[in-house]
């Protein structure tokens, strides 16, 4: 395995203890929106794994795995923030 | 080594945010674990080097199932209270019973195929050595419109008769979905019109730009038509698609066009080529993006129906 490969990996493992130790932000809270914003930190980090992961296995496609990732966060965003109540229309 | 730990970080954070999923018991908690859990198993796919699955698990488990659930809790959460609310607890041995007995079924079963000789001919090596024959550069497209062919329209049909079937149970309850959204303009973040007007139409290129890959790398109808949904429910949730009670006959053909046009092309086969479900010589890879466009739309249409609860969905902008 050559030297610049080792590194990507080491970065994304890095990263990846990032996103674990996120997880203590999930758990505690205190609000939802706190949930919330953990949850797209890992989308945030998701992407940066995936990037380095393309050019550490030479799968150029999971830059597109990336890509998809960045989209849906704006998806599931939206799907918190403006979801309406039911009760509010009756 | 690098990768070793990189791997052994990555099944021990999917064990423990899965335990956490089901153990969790604020439902909120459990919803944003699961987010958490599809992303994660992107990136497991990833490391496996299987770019399909990843894409497929980022579009359907992350994006449209967590926007479906972050809705489904909302609808459960009553009015006015915004904690985080407590489900009742099943009784602990009750509990304790079922543990154990999944935990044996999946030790069975995992003894079962631990026990399993490998095949020494297996589909998936046929499937590579003759990738020639069918028209496409991925394999995975090959398999999915050429050699199986078969199993992929039963799947459309399957998504189909599920959304009719969500009708006719819906029906009576009247209150399915998220409940429309009055006024687009009513009370909307001033970024709102904005991050609508960068998104949709970026999304609107992903989905074409996947569909057309398809062809030749990792993508595909089932990508891009779940890219497409994930943009219909952003619209849906922002008042920009309201739900209505009446199917349009667009809507109906988009529903149906798919599977129509894809039995059409396959019956014609019996006369046209070699078998039913066979392209004629050289028109394979033409056939199979004309089936893929129309499977897009045959797979985005009923997933926004789906979430939105609803018969149609109408265009009301601002």
């Amino acid at each position: 395995m050559y030297a610049v490969e080792t590194l990507d990996l080491a970065i994304a493992l890095f990263l990846l203890l990032n996103l674990l130790a996120g997880l203590g932000r999930v758990h505690h809270g205190p609000g939802a929106a706190d949930r919330m914003l953990a949850a797209m930190l890992f989308g945030t980090t998701t992407v940066a794994v995936l990037l380095l992961l393309a050019e550490a296995t030479a799968l150029p496609a999971l830059r597109d795995v990336a890509l998809l990732v960045v989209l849906l966060a704006a998806v599931l965003v939206v799907a918190f923030t403006r979801t309406p109540r039911r009760e509010e229309e009756r | 080594m690098i990768d070793r730990a990189f791997d052994l970080l990555l099944i021990g954070g999917m064990l423990g945010l899965a335990v956490q999923v089901v153990a969790s018991r604020a439902l909120f908690r459990s919803v944003v674990l699961f987010i958490a859990l599809g992303l994660l198993m992107a990136v497991v796919w990833a490391r496996l080097a299987a770019p399909d699955l990843a894409l497929a698990e980022a579009a359907i488990g992350a994006g449209l199932t967590g926007a479906l659930l972050l809705a489904a809790y909302r609808a459960l959460q009553p009015a006015g209270e915004a904690g985080d609310a407590e489900p009742a607890a099943l009784p602990r041995r009750w509990a304790l019973v079922a543990a154990v007995l999944s935990g044996a079924l999946v030790a069975a079963i995992g003894w079962a195929v631990l026990g399993l000789e490998p095949p020494a001919a297996s589909a998936g090596r046929e499937a590579l050595a003759r990738l020639g024959e069918s028209g496409v550069k991925s394999p995975i497209t090959a398999v999915l419109l050429s050699f199986r062919a078969v199993d992929t329209l039963a799947e459309v049909v399957v998504l189909f008769a599920a959304f009719l079937g969500a009708r006719v149970v819906a029906e009576p309850l009247g209150r399915a979905g998220p409940g429309p959204r009055p006024d687009p303009a009513g009370g909307e973040p001033v970024l709102m019109p904005l991050l609508l007007r960068v998104t949709v139409p970026m999304g609107v290129l992903v989905a074409g730009y996947l569909l057309w890959s398809g062809g030749h790398q990792p993508g595909g109808a089932f990508q891009a038509g779940a890219v497409l949904a994930a943009l219909g429910v952003l619209l849906r949730l922002t008042g920009r698609l309201q739900p209505v009670a009446e199917t349009s006959p667009a809507e109906r053909l988009a529903l149906v066009g798919g599977i129509v046009l894809f039995s059409a092309i396959g019956l014609a086969g019996a006369g046209m080529a070699s078998a039913v479900l066979a392209y004629p010589e050289g028109w394979a890879y033409t056939l199979i993006l004309l089936i893929e466009t129309g499977l897009t739309l045959a797979i985005a249409l009923p997933l926004t129906l789906l979430f939105s609860g609803s018969a149609g969905l109408r265009w009301r902008g601002r």
